[in-house]
């Protein structure tokens, strides 16, 4: 009996720190700041044991049977907490509250269980040796929860699944100890029942924890499908609301699943459709492989090379399956090569022409970035473009960044190009604008390809009227030794947020 | 923050790691391109063997700094190719020699140029044939990229070097004044670049005071304003306003516009323009020549070199000139030639230190600190990502007199220039000892001529610059300041004289 006495131990002192662990990351993922939600979910755990073992000396009469119901209850709260969390925080104001309740609920009764275990079993073992192996067993369970949870649970099973298989294993503790102490105990049949009742309830949202997590709407944070990551270039942070999947680059919204379309549609087709026979293109920026998909809707485009700087960026939009949802594999193209290199050095060392050239970058609001705006960098550039070639810059909001907008038109006009301002509207990010340039006058597409979703060729024209509230103003040019867009830039999104 | 959870787990690890990786690597470096050795034993008077061959050729260049070199581009352009540039270092450039290594190249000294005004025609010249000046616009990549300067002072940053925060009323109203006297003396026209352009005794009395007097008398005591002063001296003459004439500190201010444009630069400073006057010259340039003798006489001047005497009809002397005294008999002791000594230094950094929350500049100073901050040779990169860099740190040894820092700076020894330059770093940027991979350090005692006082318009320089000897001297201490567009004047100068003493003679 002795040693199926400490596994009994082991697994409860396992299930208590899963439950910690579980309430801890969702809190994490869901809210973030991460260091403060561990600090005070395991400082509130810790300080709800000691109350549990405080309890403890009130507990006099059957303490098997009380026990057996302790177990029980863990079950179902700490079974069901991963879900109370997720629902408390789709559904509810109060995350905060239902946290902190769940925990000091379930610290309160993983601090009844040891106590109470030692004194079931203090007839049959001295002082000393109830206190050494009680405490071995807990803290050897408490290291094999801390391994699985981060090793198989989250990547595995998610964070329900794993809060109600964990309460699985409290109930079959629960059940365990009904025959393991038969002897004392009476209502045998009844706390059985019990125990098979539970195991149900867990069993039931074990077989639905997807509809659990989905109807939480939050599966997202649990599933490992948000993403976070500093990358040697950037953070990357992928996120997801519903059917709405987000990418932030250092905070910077990059697009939105839900409208980037109109982004895509609008960067690429009004250039790339009006050129005759395209057959080369580059794109500097767009790790995404979101302008990749709309180019590969050109037949003709027989060679696309992508050049981003973040290796971790296009490997991520090559793999993850959502996001290869999103841009429909548009990395594994065979007609797509992609350098991962800094565009400004590669652009001066690079010597092919290209008949369009997409110039994606995140807006420049620092120095570093701001050298990507600069009428020597559209310089550089325009030595790429074939005779017959367009450039297309994405140059912020005109209507936000009014200034910003009508600064890198200015920039690329004075690098010797003609330029054809344009913007749309995409709900997620406001108006947007671009840049449109070439060495030869533009005139809009007559068709363009099948399978868009927003534009046609009658809309085209109509991107490049220009309502007076966001008209052209007459702005510098942005140099390399002036960066006066990087200080435009900054007045003009402090203006906004006043 | 937000902390992906495998990686909250993972950074336990990390800072046990860490824990081993605690104790400062080390710094590695030495002293690089030493020619005091050298130069000693011209000092010395020491014997050098005689020579075993002649050599015949019209003209002999002394000296590869951007004063010989700019004769031999003048040469060159001229369709001349009778003469040969000895250069006594293993590497030409003089004041404008760089480096590099697989992060940046980088400069030794000199490290830009001021957009050149209408005057300097000569530097105009070199700049359009050397593709920077075009159609009157200048290429943007050699102009300095925006950020470019900033200041530390009280604890924080300001953008520019001449103070501006934390002044008082007096102080700006003093900033102020010093400027409207500096716009009366540019509207003279005396203050020029080239300063030979506009030199004339009109403003004597300037040379014979001290800056710092001068600025006294003028009732100028404005804390910042005064160290402002005093940085311009030690930037340009490595020296003290008090060990500065007048009429060179004011000439810093009212010799040139106030420009929209910063400097010209490159990531290896003005080591670019030699790179593409070598180009052009580089196969007239002999290195490891150190010219030992000189014997002028009525029919030429015999050049003598390593091995080799060469006969020539004209010498362009472009090295410093207070050294033809060690090469030529009977030459007069330069009394108004005064030099002053510096140390500069390449840090090699392994990822950038913290700077405090500001952007990289160009140009880092310090207020109150002896040095004269760094450039950043990678500032003119085109990349939007850069992990590493190369600092270029200046130190005009100013404080007491040159003969005092030229011992010091020959009996300390390496790891006493690199401590304090660390230290120096480390007033503002903290982690910059776990940065530096690198210190390589230049000594150098002689460095740039200095405009003590009376020594701009002294009877010594008028002398020497008029160019009908047999030895025309170019450095560009002729002029009393050291800067590129003094020492090209000269160089260009006189290889214009050469050409037409050369073409008189043949007549």
């Amino acid at each position: 009996m002795g040693i199926l006495l400490f596994i009994t131990v082991l697994l409860v002192a396992a299930c208590g720190l899963i439950y910690e662990l579980i309430a801890g990351t969702i809190a994490s993922y869901l809210v973030g700041d991460s260091v403060f939600q561990f600090s005070t979910v395991i400082g509130t755990y810790l300080f709800a044991m000691g109350i549990g073992s405080a309890l403890s000396r009130f507990l006099n009469k059957g303490l098997i049977q009380r026990f057996v119901w302790i177990e029980l209850g863990l079950g179902v709260v700490g079974g069901f907490s991963s879900a109370m969390l997720l629902f408390a925080f789709a559904f509810t104001q109060g995350f905060a509250l239902v946290l902190y309740a769940l925990v000091i609920v379930m610290g309160i009764l993983v601090g009844l269980e040891i106590p109470l275990l030692m004194r079931i079993v203090k007839d049959r073992y001295s002082f000393r040796d109830v206190i050494a192996h009680v405490l071995t067993f807990d803290y050897l369970g408490a290291l094999g929860a801390s391994l699985l949870f981060p090793i198989i649970l989250v990547p595995r099973l998610g964070l329900v699944r794993s809060a109600l298989f964990f309460g699985l294993i409290n109930t079959a503790v629960a059940l365990w100890s009904t025959f393991l102490f038969a002897p004392q105990l009476i209502e045998k049949r009844a706390l059985r029942a019990a125990c098979l009742v539970v195991s149900g309830m867990l069993g039931i949202g074990l077989a639905n924890a997807r509809l659990i997590t989905t109807t939480a709407e939050d599966n997202i944070y649990a599933d490992d499908i948000i993403f976070a990551r500093d990358t040697h270039y950037q953070h990357i942070v992928l996120t997801r609301f519903k059917d709405d999947l987000r990418l932030f680059l250092n905070s910077h919204l990059q697009f939105s699943s839900r409208d980037e379309y109109r982004y895509h549609e609008t960067l690429v087709h009004p250039g790339l459709a009006a050129i005759p026979v395209p057959r080369s293109v580059l794109i500097l920026g767009g790790g995404d492989g979101l302008a990749v998909r709309e180019i590969l809707k050109y037949s003709q485009v027989t060679k696309i090379t992508l050049v981003d700087l973040d290796p971790e960026m296009t490997r991520l939009f090559s793999t993850q399956p959502m996001l290869t949802d999103l841009n429909q594999k548009s990395l594994l193209s065979s007609r797509l090569h992609i350098i991962n290199a800094d565009a400004f050095p590669w652009v001066d060392s690079n010597t092919e022409s290209f008949d369009f050239i997409v110039i994606d970058f995140p807006d420049p609001t620092n120095y570093a970035l701001g050298k990507l705006y600069t009428t020597a960098f559209y310089r550089a550039v325009a030595r790429h473009l074939s005779s017959q070639g367009f450039l297309v810059v994405q140059s912020t909001s005109p209507m936000f960044a009014r200034d910003s907008f009508w600064c890198i038109a200015e920039t690329i006009h004075q690098a010797g190009l003609q330029t054809f301002p344009y913007h749309v509207y995409v709900p997620s990010f406001g108006e947007w604008g671009f840049v449109l340039a070439g060495m030869h006058p533009y005139a809009p597409p007559k068709s363009l390809p099948a399978g868009l979703r927003f534009l046609n060729a009658e809309g085209v024209p109509l991107l490049f009227q220009f309502p007076p509230d966001m008209a052209q103003i007459p702005m510098p040019a942005n140099q390399l030794n002036t960066q006066v867009l990087v200080r435009t830039y900054e007045n003009d999104w402090k203006d906004i947020s006043h | 923050m937000t902390i992906e959870r495998r990686k909250f787990l993972s950074m336990g690890s990390a800072a046990l790691i860490g824990l081993s990786l605690k104790t400062d690597k080390k710094i590695e470096g030495s002293f690089v391109n030493e020619s005091a050795a050298a130069g000693h034993l011209l000092r010395d008077r020491a014997k050098f063997p005689p020579p075993k061959r002649t050599e015949k050729v019209p003209v002999v260049i002394v000296g590869g700094g951007i004063s010989g070199l700019s004769a031999a581009w003048r040469f060159h352009k001229r369709g001349f190719q009778d003469y040969v540039l000895l250069e006594m270092n293993e590497r030409a450039g003089g004041n404008a020699r760089w480096g590099e290594n697989e992060i940046t190249a980088y400069p030794w000294a000199a490290h830009y140029v001021p957009v050149p005004g209408l005057r300097a025609v000569h530097v105009r010249e070199l700049f359009t044939d050397l593709g920077i000046l075009k159609d009157n616009v200048w290429e943007e990549r050699a102009l300095v990229f925006a950020p470019q300067e900033r200041l530390f002072l009280y604890g924080r940053w300001q953008d520019g070097i001449e103070p501006a925060v934390g002044l008082t009323q007096k102080d700006r109203e003093q900033f102020k004044r010093l400027e409207e006297v500096f716009t009366r003396y540019r509207s003279t026209g005396e203050f020029t670049i080239p300063l030979e352009l506009g030199l004339t005794p009109k403003f004597a009395e300037l040379d014979r005071v001290s800056f710092a007097d001068w600025l006294r008398s003028q009732g100028f005591d404005s804390r910042p304003l005064l160290w402002y002063m005093n940085y311009a001296c030690r930037d340009d003459y490595g020296a003290l306003a008090q060990d500065t004439s007048a009429w060179a500190g004011v000439h810093y201010f009212a010799s040139r516009e106030q420009e929209e444009n910063g400097p010209l630069t490159w990531p290896e400073g003005n080591g670019w323009i030699t790179r593409r006057l070598l180009e052009l010259v580089g196969d007239r340039v002999r290195t490891g020549q150190m010219v030992h003798k000189m014997i002028p006489s009525q029919r030429g001047v015999s050049v003598f070199a390593g091995d080799t005497e060469y006969q020539a009809q004209f010498v362009i002397f472009s090295a410093p000139t207070f050294l033809a005294a060690y090469l030529q008999e009977d030459f007069p002791k330069l009394q108004t030639f005064v030099y002053s000594p510096w140390l500069t230094a390449n840090l090699t950094l392994e990822r950038i230190p913290d700077s405090q929350g500001a952007e990289p500049s160009w140009d880092t100073v310090f207020m109150d600190s002896p040095t004269l901050g760094y450039v950043d040779a990678t500032h003119q990169s085109v990349s939007s990502h850069l992990e590493r860099a190369v600092w270029t740190f200046y130190w005009a040894l100013a404080d007491g007199t040159p003969a005092q820092n030229r011992r010091l700076l020959l009996e300390r020894d390496w790891n006493y220039w690199k401590e304090a330059i660390l230290q120096d770093l480390e007033r503002v940027h903290k982690d910059v000892r776990r940065c530096v991979s690198r210190i390589d350090i230049m000594r150098m005692g002689h460095a740039m001529v200095r405009p003590s006082v009376g020594s701009v318009l002294s009877e010594e320089r008028a002398m020497l610059k008029h160019r009908n000897n047999r030895v025309l001297f170019a450095n560009s201490d002729l002029s009393g300041i050291s800067i590129f567009e003094e020492a090209q004047f000269h160089g260009v100068e006189a290889a214009q004289a050469v050409l037409s003493h050369l073409s008189g003679s043949h007549s």
